[in-house]
């Protein structure tokens, strides 16, 4: 046997020995049997930040029930009111996901005693492996029917009641405990107060998180408008004394997370809860003290299960 | 010129010839070396309030009846569970699957000389290694059944796994949800 043959020979040998140590095996297998593509998971916790909806939505089959508060400011006889209790306004969800990239529900808010419909829609995961995604991607429509009563003896058309927001969720989980999005959000009034005013509203809503334990997390969210309109001021008196434009929403809390449920605590200058009113006709200001303690609690239900 | 080219040319073919001889040889070393890659690892949480159970069917697994060394290979974020939430806490809060992706149990099968693929026969043998789960790595043994049926082998074991000694904590909050003790059921057939 030619020396070359030989030393083929032992080096085949050697490698195929080699192939069975244990290590190899693990590594073989972790060669050829794990999933080529990895998905983000869990960015928030909740479906919303505060006002800002979130990527997240529940999973196929699940039943979610929000309820949301925002007690009175605490310039507005904080402690008369009871803690701002007594002024609270309050918004009401239901939402159900049929698929895993759907959702939809309907909602109720104290405020214009607004009724709403609304579907968030997942179009693009992050992930990362075979394929890479930056981003998920998720939009939000809803549309708001305000049935309050006026006595001014105006007369208003039905189509006049309604109002749109669209959001597009940009979200990225850049570590275990710390998230970012930013969401392009588009609020349009069939009807504004004046012809001078937009009936549609651009805004960049900005968010993230930063978890602090495994079950609570600190949240901060600011959306700012682009094209905010204005509300007169009034005096003592009753007379408009100036105007000054819609004020841009911030908000801080902490989310709290305990099995089936995700309380969300915070402190925000936007009472509307529902989000027309929250992003474009807000008229709390941090600086003036316009400040609302307020909390999102949600409860889901499997309705369906996964097996 | 020409008888010096062939002489070259016979050379090589012979070397030729002996290295897939080789190559042959060291397939067939590996022929013994069973795998599969639907493997199934279940467990189960039982406290009075509730009981909680997920399964993975994408564990795979190598057995090697040459030397009697496996592995098993579990992605953590494959095990589905009744409950999308359940599911991602599972994933986020306590087996935090982004920086422990996979748990792996790797080691040697005692008297594995004992399997034959030729004969059915249900055999009890003790596998002893080390498993790594949520980066911690303990030396475990474990009785597990083999069966072969007609050249098919079945890997069948009940563990008990404590999350407690892989550094997987349970809040007080939620001991009367989840159990410290689990019970792991893995069921392997081999290709």
């Amino acid at each position: 046997m030619p020396l070359m043959t030989k030393l083929y020979f032992l080096l085949i040998l050697a490698l195929s020995l080699n192939l069975s140590a244990q290590d190899d095996l693990l590594a073989e297998l972790e060669a050829t049997s794990l999933p080529a593509t990895e998905y983000a998971f869990a960015t928030w916790k909740g479906t919303k930040v505060v006002n800002l909806q979130t990527n997240e939505m529940p999973g196929e089959g699940v039943l979610q029930y929000t309820i949301l508060h925002r007690f009175g400011a605490f310039n507005q006889d904080f402690v008369y009111n009871f803690f701002g209790l007594d002024n609270a306004l309050v918004r009401l969800t239901l939402d159900y996901s049929p698929k895993d990239w759907l959702n939809v529900g309907l909602g109720h808010t104290g405020f214009l005693k607004t009724y709403d419909a609304f579907a968030k829609y997942r179009l693009t995961r992050q992930s990362k492996g075979e394929k890479n995604m930056l981003v998920s991607i998720t939009g939000f429509s809803s549309v708001y029917y305000a049935n309050q009563k006026f006595n001014d003896n105006l007369e208003r058309a039905t189509n006049t009641r309604f109002s749109f927001v669209n959001e597009l969720i940009i979200a990225r989980k850049f570590t275990p405990n710390f998230s970012a999005q930013i969401v392009p959000t588009l609020v349009h009034f069939n009807l504004v107060e004046t012809p001078n005013d937009n009936n549609t509203v651009f805004a960049l809503g900005l968010a993230a998180r930063y978890k602090i334990t495994k079950m609570h997390a600190i949240t901060i969210e600011y959306v700012p408008q682009f094209n905010a309109n204005s509300f007169p001021e009034f005096g003592p008196s009753g007379a408009i004394t100036g105007a000054s434009d819609f004020t841009n929403a911030l908000s801080i809390g902490l989310d709290i997370e305990t099995g089936g449920h995700v309380f969300q605590l915070f402190v925000t200058n936007a009472q509307g809860v529902a989000e027309p009113y929250v992003f474009a006709q807000n008229q709390g200001s941090w600086l003036e003290g316009d400040l609302h303690f307020g909390f999102n609690i949600s409860r889901v239900f499997t309705i369906k299960k996964k097996k | 010129m020409d008888s010096r080219w062939r002489s070259q040319q016979l050379k090589n073919m012979k070397k030729t010839i002996f290295l897939s001889l080789s190559l042959v040889l060291s397939l067939a070393a590996s022929a013994q070396k069973l795998s599969t890659r639907s493997a199934e690892v279940s467990f189960f949480s039982a406290t009075p309030v509730e009981n909680i159970d997920a399964t993975n069917k994408q564990v795979s697994s190598i057995l090697n009846l040459e030397n009697g060394q496996f592995a098993f290979l579990v992605p953590i974020k494959a095990f589905q569970f009744e409950k999308a939430l359940m599911q991602e806490h599972f994933n986020e809060n306590y087996m935090e699957s982004d920086q422990f992706p996979t748990a792996n149990f790797t080691g040697e099968i005692a008297d594995y000389k004992l399997i034959s693929l030729e004969k059915d026969a249900k055999l009890t043998l003790t596998l002893a290694g080390t498993m790594t789960m949520h980066g911690v790595t303990k030396e475990i043994k474990q009785e597990v059944m083999i069966k072969v049926n007609g050249g098919k082998l079945n890997l069948k074991g009940d563990f008990i796994v404590l999350a407690s000694d892989y550094g997987v904590k349970i809040p007080t909050a939620k001991s009367d949800n989840i159990s410290n003790s689990l019970a792991v059921k893995v069921d392997a057939t081999y290709d």
